[in-house]
């Protein structure tokens, strides 16, 4: 049942430019990298650090703050989908259950989410050898680095899903994800409970693993939360 | 007998409102069942209730015998449905909007070709619905409902914004599925009119509650029920009768009979002979229907 749900969200996600936002994120972090190599180049070499490490630093320190944006606009993507002309009300009265509805939102959300991070590393990669750095490629570390802020903003993901799809009107959802987008973008200016900060992989320990547990753990508490929500919820 | 949909006190309180008070409704097998009632009745809420997508304050729903708080999925595999206002996903043909709904019913591909000629919208089955006008979009919300092939249809309101020919294609439509295969369908609507040409049994609710359940016969013997006699002195007749303890009423010449059986009629007719006055019509006054559901409507709404 979850393989035909997933099936139909994603035959929704057509013509609806879903696939151009996938993309335009991690272009948007990678082509910021190429803004600055391309006036800073000459400090960089000057500094002793155009390597790939620093490299890898300086992509990374944009990622959470477009990542966060991304899932603001995704899920109020999808959720406006349903919203437009209250298709939730057509589709809960098929004979499905509810969990499962909730769950395949949350897996497709999570599916472009994951390509759109794939795309980061591709990306990072690539431009990064065009830039020449004379040390070994770190794969790890861009794989690392693409993938580590997706986990730990989890939690951030469930409470956007959640707050969109029970909240017709969704001028609330926006305003907690631009919110959100304002505080990803403070990271390291705000305390490490906020998930918002999660994404940055940075905490007081130094410890960016840390980060990916904590999302992991407090995304899923969060992801059933919410579903547990939308199941009792009654449908306008 | 056994009914299709059966509730019993199905109750629905939206903070202080009770938008829905203790319904009993029954509807039996093969029945098209009217539900009438003016706006805000509680309608929508009730038909949101028979497919699960409220939970009632209080009551239960039975759908084909089976509890629909315990068996939802498997009843829902049998209803088709259509609540308020057409849904639908603009971005997409009305072909692939019928798609999404196909998909999870497991239907056969060619439903959706089925489906769509029925309800007249093959021609535009490539196009997005987008363009579709509100009769059009109404008629793909009909399509949809048809798409499991269905044992009960709920349609809520389903001539909504369908001009005369579109209501009238679609009331052959639903007589014909209730004739050839034996659906049952419960249909809403606030004109009357609209259900007298189709229903064969009807449910009037009002401000929550149900007030009248029958056929649609015996709504029809309860609009005529009223007997117009006009005679000779009549000033004098009226008088004549109201001594005798018979309830009537007079205006303008007319002595005026309601809510009696033929033998009380007969009754009152030879009291009027015996007693020399000289009968020139006894008439049936033909209140239409749509009188009657007001007066039921606004009888309640006075309690
Ligand atoms: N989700 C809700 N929250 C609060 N009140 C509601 C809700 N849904 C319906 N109501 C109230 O319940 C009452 C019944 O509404 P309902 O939509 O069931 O009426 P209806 O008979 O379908 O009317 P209409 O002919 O206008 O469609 C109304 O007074 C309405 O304001
Ligand atoms: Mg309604």
């Amino acid at each position: 049942m979850i393989g035909k749900l997933l099936q139909v969200e994603f035959m929704k996600l057509k013509r609806k430019g879903i696939w151009f936002l996938v993309f335009l994120g991690p272009f948007g972090v990678v082509s910021l990298q190429m803004v600055n190599y391309g006036v800073r180049k000459e400090w960089f070499l000057h500094q002793g650090t155009y390597n790939w490490d620093y490299y890898v630093l300086n992509v990374s320190a944009i990622t959470p703050f477009a990542l966060i944006l991304g899932i603001v606009i995704l899920t109020s993507f999808m959720a406006s989908i349903e919203n437009e002309t209250n298709t939730w009300k057509q589709m809960l009265a098929l004979p499905i259950t509810r969990w499962s509805v909730y769950l395949s939102k949350y897996t497709t959300l999570l599916f472009l989410l994951i390509i759109a991070s794939s795309l980061l590393a591709i990306f990072s990669l690539l431009f990064g050898i065009y830039l020449d750095f004379q040390n070994d490629i770190p794969y790890v570390d861009i794989i690392r680095y693409s993938f580590y802020p997706l986990f730990a903003a989890l939690p951030v993901l469930g409470l956007q899903l959640w707050i969109s799809t029970v909240i017709q009107n969704q001028g609330l959802p926006i305003t907690v994800g631009v919110i959100g987008v304002i505080l990803a973008y403070m990271a390291y200016f705000i305390p490490d409970w906020l998930i918002w900060k999660w994404p940055s992989l940075d905490n007081q320990w130094n410890e960016p693993l840390l980060n990916v547990y904590w999302g992991l753990a407090v995304g899923i508490g969060i992801y059933f939360v919410g579903m547990i929500d939308f199941i009792r919820r009654d449908v306008k | 007998m056994e009914y299709i949909v059966e509730t019993n006190r199905l109750t629905k309180r939206f903070g202080k409102e009770l938008a829905v008070n203790g319904l009993d409704i029954k509807i039996p097998k093969g029945e098209i069942y009217g539900f009438l009632g003016p706006n805000g009745a509680g309608k929508t809420t009730t038909i949101r209730m028979l497919l699960g997508l409220m939970h009632p304050t209080s009551g239960t729903v039975k759908v084909f015998g089976k509890d629909l708080a315990k068996e939802r999925i498997e009843i829902l595999k049998q209803i088709g449905s259509l609540v308020e206002n057409p849904s639908y996903y603009p971005h997409l043909t009305a072909y692939e909007n019928l798609e999404t709904i196909r998909k999870i019913y497991g239907a056969p591909m060619e439903r959706i070709n089925d489906v769509l000629t029925i309800v007249g919208l093959s021609d535009v089955a490539k196009k997005k619905v987008k363009g579709f006008s509100l009769g059009m979009k109404q008629r793909l919300g009909i399509a949809a409902s048809l798409l499991n092939n269905p044992q009960l249809l709920i349609l809520d309101e389903p001539t909504n914004g369908l001009d005369p020919s579109g209501i009238i294609e679609i009331r052959n439509l639903l007589k014909q599925l209730a004739a050839e295969y034996g659906i049952t369908i419960l249909i809403s609507s606030h004109l009357l009119s609209e259900i007298d040409q189709i229903a064969t049994s009807v449910g009037v609710i009002s401000k929550g509650n149900l007030i009248f359940q029958d056929s649609i016969e015996s709504m029809r013997l309860y609009s005529m029920r009223k007997i117009l006699l006009k005679v000779n002195n009549s000033e004098r007749a009226w008088h004549l009768l109201i001594s005798r303890g018979v309830k009537a009423d007079y205006e303008k010449e007319i002595i005026s009979l309601s809510n009696m059986s033929d033998d009380d009629i007969a009754e009152v007719v030879r009291l009027l002979v015996e007693n020399g006055y000289s009968i020139y019509r006894v008439e049936e006054e033909k209140r239409s229907l749509e009188d009657t559901f007001l007066q039921m409507t606004s009888e309640a709404s006075g309690i």
